[in-house]
């Protein structure tokens, strides 16, 4: 239908009628969501009246926390120390090898299909366990500490990284790549020439992201006794020592803003 | 023409679907030392046969040669082949974080070892080759200023630049000053002209006429995919020219 120009120069706008496809499909995914929401709000057995019941006891806690225990401080830095440490060689490490892979996993500079299609596959796999699984499967084998969390950040980190490099790669524009391959040279030629100045910077930028939330991650990892602070965190709490929670909690915030500072501040230079 | 013939196309025929004639039966001789300019709507088939000269799609009949090379009879033909062309693109197409130098380097990639490439060590040969490259389109002073901080006309002739290191016989041009300003343009093709006074083939597609009379020695007219003029630049008159553009267009 042309829309036509009525009285007084006005336009005549199109009309949508009430029941037209598109408001029905707002109404079909408005039932959808409502069920969804409903049906996980039973599932995750959400129920306030028990945080109600339980938010005294927490306050509890808090107030026999107080003042934060100060007399192991060295033990805890250097086991804070541990954690970043495991952070930096475990994201390194996968950097590393996600640097192969990533190329692979890229569509537009894969060598071949045949290639690309495993390498996504593997490092779908990879980055669907959690650093915490694998630290869990790596300390039943080579032992409790920081080693075990060291692979299981690295395993995860490298599957995750690699995913986000190759998208990196096939978001930068075809020209530069296709003017080199156009005078004859070969395809790694190519890649380490007219690819890697493009793509360095937002390589590097999420090669900080992982860095920082690894840090973060692997205060957790302890738990599963991958060493580092989250170790101490899961003593303290097993033993119902609030005051020496406190000061990891607070060391454990304090390290990771000034880390997440840090790697923001690098990564806007980088842009 | 009375040189070296240096890229030959015969019979060239493309179509993309049974009624979609991109080329039908084009021939091309290009000598050395020749600035030949492709005039032609949009969708005369320039681009096709730019794509054609380069092996970048394959034609459904005809043959291309370039330099002696066979373009479609397999890829080590190609490869030397495409080693003797270079390119020129609308886009200028350099890499935005490397400095004018290292872009007119990307000629060289072909020619040095691979270890060379990935740690970004030409010999010292090849820096004066590029520099000098550089020299000639009159952008020695920018050497090192990165490619993202020069002006399009600057950029297309380090692209300029980028070709001549390449040491190639021919300088395929698809629009290489579509997205330039009147003054850049000019630059531009100049620096393509003093190519040709050293040797070096030029084919050229171009949308202005006077440019094309200012610069090319000769002029090939496509419309719906079959050459419609070829001749010396002199020879023609603009009328005949403007036809094929108002002929198509109507």
């Amino acid at each position: 239908m042309a829309i036509a120009t009525g009285r007084a120069g006005e336009y005549t706008e199109p009309a949508t009628p009430w029941w037209s496809g598109r408001r029905l499909r707002f109404l079909v995914v408005l039932v959808l969501l409502a069920l969804f929401y409903s049906v996980s709000w039973r599932l995750a057995q959400v129920d306030p009246g028990k945080l109600v019941t339980g938010l005294p006891k927490m306050a509890g806690w808090a107030t026999k926390a107080w003042p934060p225990a100060t007399d192991e401080l060295p033990v805890l830095l250097l086991r804070t120390a541990e954690t970043i440490a495991m952070a930096a060689i475990g994201t390194t490490v996968a950097a590393l090898l996600a640097i192969p892979l990533c190329i692979v996993a890229a569509r537009n500079v894969t060598p071949s299909l045949a290639l690309y299609y495993p390498a996504r596959w593997f490092l779908n796999a990879l980055r669907g366990v959690d650093s915490f699984v694998f630290a869990l499967l790596f300390v039943a084998a080579v032992g409790l500490g920081p080693f075990a969390g060291v692979l299981g950040i690295a395993l995860h980190t490298w599957g995750s990284t690699a995913k986000l490099w190759a998208e990196a790669i096939e978001n930068i524009p075809p020209g530069p790549r296709e003017a080199a391959a156009a005078t004859g040279a070969s395809r790694l030629k190519v890649v380490a020439y007219a690819l890697f100045p493009d793509v360095a910077p937002s390589m590097a930028s999420v090669g900080l992201f992982w860095w920082e939330f690894n840090v973060r991650a692997s205060t957790v990892l302890g738990v599963v006794g991958a060493g580092g602070i989250g170790q101490e965190l899961k003593n303290s709490m097993d033993l119902l020592l609030f005051p020496r929670l406190l000061t990891i909690i607070l060391i454990i915030l304090v390290t990771v803003t000034v880390i997440d500072h840090a790697s923001e501040w690098l990564r806007r230079r980088l842009e | 023409m009375a040189a070296v013939v240096v890229a030959a196309a015969r019979g060239l025929t493309k179509r993309y679907a049974p009624d979609v004639t991109a080329l039908d039966d084009v021939d091309l001789a290009v000598g050395a030392g020749e600035f030949v300019a492709v005039l032609g709507p949009s969708g005369a088939g320039k681009t096709t046969l730019f794509r054609c000269l380069t092996g970048l799609t394959r034609p459904d009949r005809g043959t291309v040669r370039v330099d002696g090379h066979d373009v479609w009879s397999g890829p080590r033909e190609l490869r030397q082949a495409r080693r003797a062309v270079a390119l020129i693109f609308q886009q200028f197409n350099l890499i935005r974080r490397l400095t004018a130098l290292e872009n007119v380097l990307v000629g060289r990639l072909a020619h040095v070892p691979t270890w060379r490439v990935v740690l970004r060590r030409f010999t010292r040969a090849d820096r004066q080759l590029a520099l000098r490259c550089l020299d000639t389109v009159g952008l020695l002073d920018k050497a090192a200023v990165r490619a993202d901080q020069l002006s399009g006309g600057q950029q297309q002739r380090v692209a300029i630049a980028r070709a001549l290191a390449q040491n190639a016989k021919l300088i395929l041009a698809d629009e290489p000053v579509a997205s330039l300003d009147p003054e850049s343009s000019a630059t531009v093709l100049q620096s393509l002209r003093s190519a040709v006074g050293a040797g070096v083939a030029v084919v050229a597609s171009l949308h202005q006429v006077h440019l094309a009379r200012a610069y090319a020695d000769r002029i090939v007219a496509l419309r719906d995919g079959r050459v419609v003029e070829d001749a010396a630049t002199a020879r023609l008159d603009v009328r005949a020219i403007e036809q094929i553009y108002e002929r198509s267009g109507a």
